[in-house]
């Protein structure tokens, strides 16, 4: 019977919200979803989906690549192969997925966003997000795809009937990576998420020597310095200080990003702000999509402008 | 320890305005400028410093049209000993194909390696599965997302994996391995004119990819390519700087964050 697999994303004993966008494309897809998933108490509502698949191993041999292929072969064993492997758009969501295409040999398309169901289309972003290409698997054999947070979960409903159940037993698990620990960020005086007006500073600013300009300007403004990705692994600011997907999710009154294009990963970290300004010199920067407001033009002058203005 | 690094020569998408062309068949970046890959030139830099501290050398690749070769003088005046180009016209979209052209380039060529680095992604195609499929071909232990090297020996790594919300897991891997790097794993050096220029004395090999054609075939179709849909969108401040400067202030004031 044709289905699609749902390969779960669980870390430290948490089904990730982002699940629910893999979920919600199996019924965009018109299959059935079979959800894989560690066996343990994940607190999630089983009947989002038509079967649960229980591997019998813990979190981290699961998450391993070179165990999942294994336990995929077993899947594909007890059920026949699956039309579509639908995983996250996420650290262990795409090595998993792409693993897998090599191990099976299979077409992949991760970071998918979209699909369209009468042409069988998955929209994937490229070119820092300014272009969207309209992909399909050659064949008609299992295809496995990664699914950006936020995309589908809105077609994840309740089936309201109980799954069904089945075990994935005697994996065999590689000795050739093997997971040791997990590693905290480092504890600092300040949190980022607790502020209410954030100065978020990104690549357009160009080089560190502009960094206390800006200090300034947000003392003058009593705002919080916060910045994306490239400013943070430039090292022009704290870790601590990253906004995105792998820093952190804030919600503050006012965000004002200067200097920011609007990759996915910062948005995904700054878009249920209450309001969002951003200056930039790039009219097409996808940052203005999300935006309440924007000024189109060069930061410094914007920054040099806005002193000028509060010290008159 | 031998590695090998990969490199790829990318159009600097970030501030320019993109035109598809042909009724969707192609995106014109005849007026992009091209710049190395930011992934790829903290994973050129990280494998630098692996041999600087242990011994060996790295070789960088690069598959892609000549101009690449731009790319490999950048990883040599980087430390890097050898630049191999793997010469294509071919824009390969597939990662499945990218990873079966190498897989073959590394058979055929017998290159030889203790680790394979590339970088997670690349910015133009933002697929980020060229190595992990690689690994799975070539029958070796993967890791993805890699933030900090914390000890690399001769028979294996121990890595921290980038995760989210500033979370990391460490792992234990052996070698021989396919490791993509994450930017901000390490502070990449600083690259002159004068560098690069020596890096061009050099010599670089090329190959051709018709060379290492062997089931490679694209599992994927483009269909065509379409701009993003439109959100709702900013209001703009237009006018002069000090009227957009003086509305913006009026909108903190608006919502209570600045007095």
């Amino acid at each position: 019977m044709s289905y699609a697999l749902v390969v779960s994303e669980v870390r430290r004993g948490i089904f990730e919200e982002r699940n629910l966008d893999s979920i919600g494309l199996c019924a965009l897809l018109g299959k059935d979803a079979i959800l894989l998933i560690p066996e343990g108490d994940y607190g999630m509502n089983g009947q989002l989906v038509d079967g649960l698949l229980k591997a019998k191993v813990e979190e981290a041999v699961f998450l391993n690549p070179l165990n999942m292929v294994k336990i995929l072969e077993k899947v594909m064993v007890a059920r026949g192969k699956p039309d579509t492997i639908v995983l996250t758009n996420s650290s262990s969501g795409n090595e998993l997925a792409s693993y897998a295409a090599g191990y099976f040999n299979l077409p992949i398309i991760t970071d998918v966003n979209s699909y369209d169901k009468e042409q069988g289309i998955f929209y994937k972003s490229y070119y820092s997000d300014k272009i969207f290409g309209e992909f399909k698997p050659s064949g008609d054999g299992t295809s496995i795809v990664t699914v950006r947070s936020g995309s589908f979960k809105e077609f994840a409903a309740d089936k309201g009937a109980a799954p069904s159940v089945e075990t994935i037993e005697d994996v065999a698990v590689s000795t050739a990576r093997t997971f040791m620990e997990f590693v905290e960020e480092e504890k600092t005086d300040v949190d980022i998420t607790k502020a209410e007006f954030l100065l978020s500073l990104g690549r357009g600013i160009g080089n560190k020597d502009e960094i206390p300009d800006y200090e300034e300007l947000a003392g003058m403004l009593k705002a919080v310095i916060s910045g994306s990705r490239p400013v943070i692994d430039k090292l022009w600011l704290p870790k601590a200080r990253q906004v995105g997907t792998s820093g952190k999710t804030v919600k503050p009154k006012v965000y004002l990003a200067m200097g920011i294009s609007g990759a996915f990963q910062h948005i995904a970290g700054m878009k249920d702000s209450d309001c969002i300004i951003a200056v930039n010199k790039d009219a097409e920067a996808p940052i203005f999509q999300y935006a309440h407001y924007g000024i189109i033009a060069d930061i410094h002058k914007v920054r040099d402008k806005l002193k000028d203005i509060l010290k008159g | 320890m031998n590695l090998i690094v990969f490199t790829k020569r990318v159009p600097a998408t970030q501030e320019e305005e993109l035109r598809i062309t042909g009724e969707g068949k192609a995106v014109d970046l005849s007026k992009v400028p091209f710049k190395v890959n930011d992934w790829d030139n903290y994973s050129v830099e990280e494998a630098v410093r692996i041999v600087e501290k242990s011994g060996g050398a790295v070789t960088a690749v690069s598959i892609g049209d000549a101009e690449s070769d731009e790319v490999l003088r950048r990883a040599i005046a980087m430390g890097a000993k050898d630049g191999f180009l793997v010469e294509t016209g071919d824009i390969l979209h597939d990662p499945n194909a990218r990873a079966t052209l190498i897989q073959n380039f590394l058979k055929k060529e017998n290159v030889p390696f203790d680790a394979i680095f590339t970088g997670v992604q690349s910015e133009d195609d933002q697929f980020g599965a060229v190595g992990g499929i690689l690994a799975a071909k070539l029958g070796l232990p993967f890791v993805s997302m890699v933030i900090g090297i914390d000890a690399f020996e001769s028979d294996h790594a121990i890595v921290r994996r980038e995760l989210e919300g500033g979370l990391q897991e460490r792992v234990k891997v052996m070698l021989p391995c396919v490791m993509s790097i994450q930017t901000g794993i390490n502070e990449p050096r600083y690259v002159s004119i004068m560098g690069i220029r020596k890096a061009s004395k050099v010599e670089r090999k090329v190959f051709k990819a018709a060379d290492y054609q062997e089931n490679v075939v694209s599992k994927i179709d483009v269909a065509k390519w379409v701009y993003p849909p439109k959100q709702a969108g900013a209001t703009i401040l237009s006018g002069e700087l000090e009227g957009a400067c003086k509305e913006l202030l009026g909108i903190l004031k608006e919502k209570g964050v600045y007095q």
